[in-house]
């Protein structure tokens, strides 16, 4: 299968003795939108480093679009955006100047600049800042002319670096927004995050990285089934009576429950076909269900589980 | 064959895409104009308080006008060239530029051309300037054939100034360092050397700075030590022309090269 991103035992080090990298080997698919998750200092920046050309491997391979990274880096970027860490801009320019530029790096032609800049600075909310000098930008400004520059050209693939640090709550819904937006147009976006939130949200698979390596990788859907824990939330339309408290104990397959006004919580043996049994038995008794939704374990937990576990093994 | 032509053409587009931008970005921090604006008023300066005190003559009067043309020299080829290559990595504009398909060593030629050209444009502004001070003072048939030979110096000897501070961009972190760093060495650290090398009654032909003073010694002006005040004769020296049009070319074609394959290699 020929992959959009691949890695081969990647390794980075730093000085004589710090490993960044320590065998980081990648698979992932065309028009899948990955995420990339592991603590400060993990190694993710030096992965898009890496994947992007600004810095060479020590030993390993990085490819895109089944090119060599270090080997051709001047075909190998041709197909990829990418927005890493805060980069700076040229305050004393503006987004035309900035952008017209990096469309001739690309090869696009004069119209197609004109035309792309439009389209992107109004995907990111900025068509009014087209010719005002950058530096009176503010960071939510600059992050998202970063996020034009890096989609101008129509890229097969976005690499992310942390796109929502230093963004306010509406510049974090604006890039989530826009993520979904690449999603749902077939890119390929790896996602670099420490925001677990984030990448439950938009990704459809997540990598967890520690000290240079891989730890875990699953896709979003099966680290949620994974970490279904047995419990159901039911929310009624009123406060059940101790009559009908006393019906759901009944049931055989509910373990115990916990009620809080209008929601209770069944716990059961977790298993998908209970789930479904004890949503029709509720129905058969009457009961007024308004929803009906599993406890999973979310993405953080299940990140402290994934780091606990590295570290017991450490 | 015809792969590496292509790569070489890809190559040349590349450095002409580099140059223009840092053309535009030269332009648009008014750097250009500031010192363009030196390149005239300076010799104006001459005129009105030198000439008009002391009269002389054509050959005389373009030497002591371009006195000076070493420290424009210098400063534009720190202001052009101080920030060329690490102020991309101290700003953090290398995450955008060096991330995409074109190869450093092109964005680096371009950059080292676009410092270049603004600085044969700050020199020869001022030796049109001047020409046309000696024409109108002095008439056109008195232009000094050698003010030719001195113009041809001071390219040189611009593109030696500016190598050794694209160099010293490349090995430091900070732009206002590679600056400072690179007026103090030309201005201030080889003149010394130059000083303490002529005290020792040899001729430091191999110093740049003192391949430099061809800008006057052309045109028979001073261009190293002469006789002590008090009396302690001192030997004066004067570079060939050949010999110090070859060290400067020297110069910068090995600061040039070092400073390239220093900034390919560069990493945040």
């Amino acid at each position: 299968m020929e992959y959009a991103i691949r890695t081969e035992n990647l390794a980075k080090t730093f000085g004589k003795t710090f490993k960044a990298l320590d065998g980081v080997s990648l698979n992932i698919k065309r028009g899948e939108v990955v995420g990339y998750v592991g603590p400060n200092g993990a190694g993710k920046t030096t992965t898009i480093k890496i994947l992007t050309g600004l810095i060479r491997p020590t030993s390993g391979h990085a490819y895109v679009n089944s090119i060599d990274v270090a080997a051709r880096p001047r075909d190998a970027l041709r197909t990829i955006g990418a927005l890493i860490e805060v980069p700076g801009v040229y305050d004393y320019l503006t987004p035309h100047e900035i952008l017209t530029y990096f469309g001739r790096v690309y090869g696009m032609r004069r119209d197609l600049i004109d035309r792309r800049i439009e389209e992107t600075l109004e995907l990111v909310r900025l068509p009014d800042w087209e010719h005002k000098k950058t530096g009176t930008f503010s960071t939510g400004m600059l992050r998202r002319l970063a996020i034009a520059k890096a989609i101008l050209h129509k890229p097969d693939i976005l690499i992310l670096d942390e796109p929502v640090l230093g963004l306010d709550p509406k510049g974090i819904l604006e890039v989530r927004e826009l993520l979904r937006q690449f999603r749902s147009e077939g890119m390929t976006v790896f996602l670099s995050s420490h925001l677990l939130s984030e990448v439950a949200e938009v990704c459809d698979s997540v990598i967890f990285l520690d000290k240079g390596k891989v730890i875990s990788s699953d896709s979003i859907e099966s680290i949620g089934q994974r970490m279904d824990h047995g419990v159901v939330a039911v929310r009624f339309l009123r406060p059940l009576s101790p009559q009908d408290t006393e019906r759901l104990r009944s049931i055989d397959l509910i373990k115990s429950i916990d009620v809080k006004n209008s929601t209770v919580r069944l716990h059961y043996d977790g298993k998908p076909e209970s789930s479904v049994k004890i949503l029709r038995l509720l129905v058969s008794l009457n009961l007024d269900v308004v929803s009906f939704a599993n406890e999973g374990v979310g993405l953080e937990d299940y990140y402290v589980s994934v780091m606990s576990d590295e570290k017991g093994v450490n | 064959m015809a792969t590496n032509v292509q790569s070489i053409g890809a190559g040349v587009s590349e450095t002409w895409l580099s140059f223009r931008f840092e053309l535009l970005k030269h332009l648009k921090r008014r750097r250009l104009f500031i010192v363009a604006g030196l390149a005239i008023v300076i010799p104006l300066l001459f005129y009105i308080y030198y000439y008009k005190e002391h009269p002389t003559a054509a050959d005389n009067f373009a030497s002591t006008s371009l006195a000076l043309m070493n420290i424009l020299v210098l400063i534009s080829a720190a202001m052009f060239a101080g920030d060329a290559i690490c102020g991309e990595f101290e700003k953090k504009t290398s995450l955008l530029l060096f991330s995409t398909p074109q190869k450093r060593s092109s964005i680096f030629a371009g950059k080292f051309v676009a410092a270049l050209m603004a600085t044969f444009l700050v020199v020869s502004l001022y030796y049109l300037v001047l020409t046309l001070q000696i024409g109108q003072l002095f008439g056109w048939g008195n232009v000094p054939a050698e003010l030719g030979k001195s113009f041809a110096a001071a390219l040189i000897y611009s593109t030696a100034a500016v190598s050794i501070v694209f160099f010293v961009s490349s090995i430091l972190k900070r732009s206002m360092s590679a600056t400072i760093v690179g007026l103090l060495a030309l201005l201030m650290i080889l003149p010394i050397i130059v000083m303490i090398i002529t005290l020792l009654n040899h001729e430091p032909w191999y110093i740049v700075t003192y391949s430099a003073g061809l800008i006057t010694s052309v045109l028979g002006g001073s261009s190293g030590f002469g006789p002590g005040q008090h009396g302690n004769v001192m030997r004066q020296f004067t570079p060939t022309f050949a010999k110090g049009i070859a060290v400067m070319a020297a110069y910068a074609v090995v600061a040039l090269a070092a400073g390239m394959a220093i900034a390919v290699r560069k990493e945040d």
